[in-house]
């Protein structure tokens, strides 16, 4: 009976992964949940890399999703990619480095080579920080589109 | 909770794979020529981190010009633009911003850091003029092209790292991180994209143009400004074409605009151009 179940749950564990094509996960640090298929409209909930969502449809660039409490919104192609479940998504590896960071550590442009970078001379990365914190927020470049008659 | 096991388990076994091919580590070990699957394709954050770093290098070689007023204007423009473009969204957001340096140029770092001199912003007369220089930069960005600067053999000899070498403090990923940046930076600043990489951006930027509303023949007044400043032997925009090859096909691709819709950001234009 246990075995029965065991082997159930691996038919649909497998069956899952199939249907993973629906799957996306984000792929940039910072998005948005948006009501309409359009970046000036309401956010719906913020975004941040590595949330899953499951697709719905497609329009355009754009993707109708919902995500993991069920809410649904649209968010652009650019935003996410295909979802690979990976060791590292389920369990951390040892020493707390996923497989997704190992692969990453093996090709270097990464956050650790940054912080050696930051002790070589001519690189000036406390301008960068300023240069980096300049945001727009979505108000406001929907009031400067509207003010410049922009589209 | 043995219900939760068992999802680990199946997640396993369906879909773990090993982070690091083996198959290619070895292939790789054998010499030193590298079949070319071993090459990685560079992700979004790879690319974030690579652009973290020649924006930095940039900003080693050029004074930042910290006018945040300025800089919160070239942002919007660009941002609207970014959001027009092929690729709206990026890893940590498009970031605009100027040097304090007297030549017309303007630069992209990956993952969308742009940098546009003081030369350059001076030389706009109107906020259709500045979207025209944002445009072009951001067709690279779309299009990857900064990435491209970087010589294949750098992400091959990636490939050729173990495990233990990439994890732990490998000064040849770190080799290999460095040369990346000298790539991008020596092509930005010095050696310059293929003309066909140049033509791509221009027409693209035209587009671009439209599809947000500003007036696509500001490139072409842009560019004869340039031209300008070329035939009295001045520097501008070193690493691209000649600005008078760059109007010959710009020329014959620029779509009418309402001149009106264009004097409609006059007024915000010359709130700008007073703290320039
Ligand atoms: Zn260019």
């Amino acid at each position: 009976m246990k075995k029965e179940l065991l082997f159930t749950f691996l038919l649909a564990a497998a069956a899952l992964a199939l249907l993973a094509g629906n799957a996306l996960v984000v792929q940039v640090l910072r998005s948005n949940l948006s009501s309409k298929p359009d970046f000036l409209s309401a956010s719906l909930s913020p975004l941040q890399k590595g949330d899953r969502l499951e697709r719905i449809e497609t329009q355009g660039s754009w993707y109708l999703v919902r995500n993991a409490r069920g809410a649904k919104g649209y968010i652009h192609q650019s935003a996410v990619t295909a979802s690979k479940v990976t060791l590292g998504s389920i369990a951390p590896g040892p020493k707390g480095a996923s497989p997704d960071e190992l692969a990453l550590a093996a090709k270097g442009f990464d956050e650790a080579n940054e912080k050696k970078l930051r002790n070589s001379k001519g690189y000036n990365f406390s301008d960068l920080n300023w240069v980096m914190e300049q945001e727009v927020a979505v108000p406001a470049l929907a009031q400067f589109i509207r003010d410049g008659r922009l589209k | 909770m043995k219900k939760l096991l068992l999802a680990a388990m199946c997640a396993l076994l369906v879909s773990w794979k090993p982070p690091i091919d083996l198959g290619k580590v070895a292939k790789a070990k054998k010499g030193a020529e590298l079949v070319a699957g071993a090459s990685h394709k560079i992700n979004e954050e790879e690319e974030y981190h690579i652009g973290r770093a020649v924006a930095a290098n940039i900003l080693g070689q050029y004074p930042l010009w910290k006018n945040g007023e300025l800089t919160r204007y070239l942002n919007l423009i660009g941002r609207i633009l970014a959001l027009r473009s092929g690729r709206p969204e990026i890893y940590g957001g498009y970031h605009f911003a100027m040097l304090d340096a007297p030549e017309a140029n303007a630069f992209s770092a990956p993952g969308g850091i742009i940098f546009l001199t003081r030369g350059i912003v001076a030389m706009a007369a109107d906020e259709d003029e500045l979207a025209a220089v944002l445009a072009h930069e951001i067709q690279h960005i779309v299009v990857k092209d900064p990435l491209k600067a970087i010589r294949s053999q750098r992400l091959k000899a990636l490939g050729t790292f173990t495990a233990g070498e990439a994890v732990g403090s490998s000064s040849g990923a770190f080799g290999v991180f460095q040369d990346s940046i000298m790539d991008i930076s020596g092509t930005l600043l010095q050696k310059g994209y293929s003309r066909g990489q140049e033509k791509d951006a221009d027409l693209g930027a035209l587009k671009l143009l439209a599809a947000a509303g500003y007036d696509p023949g500001a490139l072409l007044d842009m560019l004869k400004k340039i031209q300008a400043v070329e035939k009295k032997k001045l520097k501008a925009f070193s690493a691209h074409p000649s600005a008078a090859k760059r109007i010959a096909y710009v020329g014959g691709n620029v779509a009418a605009a309402d001149p009106a819709l264009r004097r409609a950001r006059a007024a915000r234009f010359e709130k700008f151009a007073a703290g320039r």
